[in-house]
């Protein structure tokens, strides 16, 4: 490059490593469902309605609802209990 | 699940989290306006395809390699333009920039801003949130040099990134919200005056290269190691100016009672930077001359019903009272912790004032805080008096400050800067 500098990238690479594999339910039979609601307007009408349906057109066993409090992160104690209790959770974002 | 304008924050964060393959099921913005029977139609819809991604097997089978901390060793180097326009040119196509000019952070200039630390350039000083970037010693430098910060600066911003990671300061949220939170630099102790961070007249206004450039480059720090983009994981609907920078020093020496980092638990004579992030500033203009007057029209100022804090509850609204004003309610014989008490109580918002939607989401999220809320319940602006954050700061004139909070934020964050020497 005509007249060139070197600098210093200042931004932080993505943290690409992947965590841990997600896993794919063998079907939803008899399964457990948790519902992290982001508690803004609507959405438990919605987690609600997906609840009912899920149980009854898709054989899932159970529905865990949590609704937590805008944007504050869910307590560490609810999240081990419903990773317990729940065989996939689903959680809310936006409006 | 993301409404449409978030799919692009959630599909960063899972990403982020090393998680690239997390389904999204994705419904329409904004999502609060639709009526039951909508949602009752959409559930029908979208169901059968939450159930599929749900089996739906992940693309490749990755090992597990939780606890991995990411990249985080020296930066890499990169040929720029020397040509000054060019360079900008070149930075604002890199996002590297917060759209006003910026200094070539080259390993000379980065170098001498290390020689003020004894942290080691590739050591993780946080991790910042929403991507969760590493921040190491030398990327926060290399932030702090494109920002115009003198090298002297940085312990500051060491300390600063510490705060921000702190968890009860919840920087995932502020950095991802639409809300319009930005993080105010508070600086205390000698370092304030040793690198001539401005306490006084104009404290939070232009004119002090140390105020501008410090909270320039947190910023920069949120914006570069955090991923805090306008408009991709950054989603605020407006934003505000203090994003831009964000910086001031406490008026000490004008302050009749303890100042803020010896509140916070820190020996006067040591230095600190406490992180806030009040979501604008509005200025309070009263010529009140007692404690009672002064008191009264600050508590109707805090006392509105959009304010955050109410709906949210959790959070720490702030006051930046003027000397003069700080003095009379001394005078008066008042402490700080008093007046927080009086603030608290008077600036109780009745529950009847809020929108429909508004109260609901105060009923779900402070029924643990408040018990029953009704139409009837006085809403305190946080869970406890002593949430309310004060400083004293500026210079002559009848003028306070009120900073509302982002609910969503238990606690402003103190951490000692540590220099070299």
């Amino acid at each position: 490059m005509a007249g060139s500098m070197v600098v210093l990238d200042p931004v932080a690479p993505e943290r690409n490593e992947q965590q841990q594999s997600r896993r794919a339910l063998d079907g939803l039979t008899g399964k457990v469902v948790g519902f992290i609601d982001n508690g803004k307007p609507n959405f438990n009408h919605l987690v609600d309605d997906l609840a009912e349906l899920l149980v009854s057109k898709h054989g899932v066993a159970s529905v865990v609802k949590h609704r937590k409090r805008g944007s504050v992160p869910v307590p560490d104690a609810v999240l081990k209990e419903l990773s317990a209790q729940c065989d996939a959770v689903i959680t809310g974002s936006g409006d | 699940m993301c409404s449409t304008a978030f799919t692009g924050l959630g599909r960063g964060q899972a990403k982020a989290l090393g998680y690239p393959e997390l389904p999204i099921a994705v419904v329409p913005h904004p999502f609060g306006i639709r009526t039951r029977d909508e949602l009752r139609r959409l559930a029908r819809e979208i169901v059968d395809d939450i159930a599929r991604l749900l089996c739906e097997p992940a693309l490749q089978d990755t090992p597990v390699v939780a606890g991995r901390l990411p990249s985080d060793g020296r930066a890499a180097r990169v040929e720029a333009p020397e040509d000054l326009e060019e360079l900008n040119r070149f930075f604002v196509g890199r996002r590297w920039s917060d759209g006003l000019p910026a200094i070539p952070p080259t390993p000379e200039r980065v170098a001498r801003m290390l020689h003020h630390t004894r942290r080691a350039p590739d050591e993780v000083v946080s991790m910042i949130a929403p991507a969760y970037g590493a921040a190491t010693v030398e990327r926060i430098a290399i932030n702090a040099v494109l920002a115009g910060c003198y090298p002297e600066y940085l312990p500051v911003l060491i300390a600063a990134a510490e705060a921000v990671a702190a968890p009860e300061f919840n920087l995932q949220g502020i950095q991802s919200t639409t809300n319009p939170g930005a993080v105010w630099l508070i600086i205390n102790g000698p370092i304030a005056r040793r690198l001539g961070v401005n306490s006084g007249n104009n404290c939070l206004g232009q004119g002090s290269w140390a105020n501008a450039t410090l909270g320039r480059a947190l910023r920069l720090v949120l914006q570069n190691i955090g991923g805090g983009l306008p408009g991709e994981l950054d989603r605020a609907t407006q934003g505000q100016p203090g994003k831009y920078t964000f910086c001031c020093a406490e008026n000490e020496e004008a302050n009749p009672w303890e100042p803020l980092h010896v509140e916070r638990g820190f020996a006067p004579e040591s230095s600190t930077v406490t992180v806030v992030p009040p979501l604008g500033t509005w200025n309070m203009n009263t010529h009140a001359k007692d404690a009672g007057d002064i008191l009264r029209v600050i508590a109707d100022t805090m006392a509105f019903p959009v304010g955050s804090d109410y709906v949210y509850g959790g959070g720490a609204p702030w006051l930046v009272l003027s000397p003069e004003h700080a003095h009379i309610l001394k005078r008066d014989g008042l402490s700080k912790l008093e007046v927080k008490r009086r603030l608290w109580e008077q600036s109780k918002l009745a529950a009847t004032r809020l929108s429909a939607k508004d109260f609901a989401r105060v009923q779900n999220g402070r029924r643990a805080e408040l018990g029953e809320i009704t139409r009837d319940t006085m809403l305190p602006i946080s869970p406890r008096p002593e949430c309310i954050g004060i400083i004293v700061a500026g210079g002559p004139g009848t003028h306070s400050v009120y900073m509302p909070g982002s609910g969503y934020t238990r606690s402003a964050v103190t951490r000692e800067v540590v220099l070299a020497d």
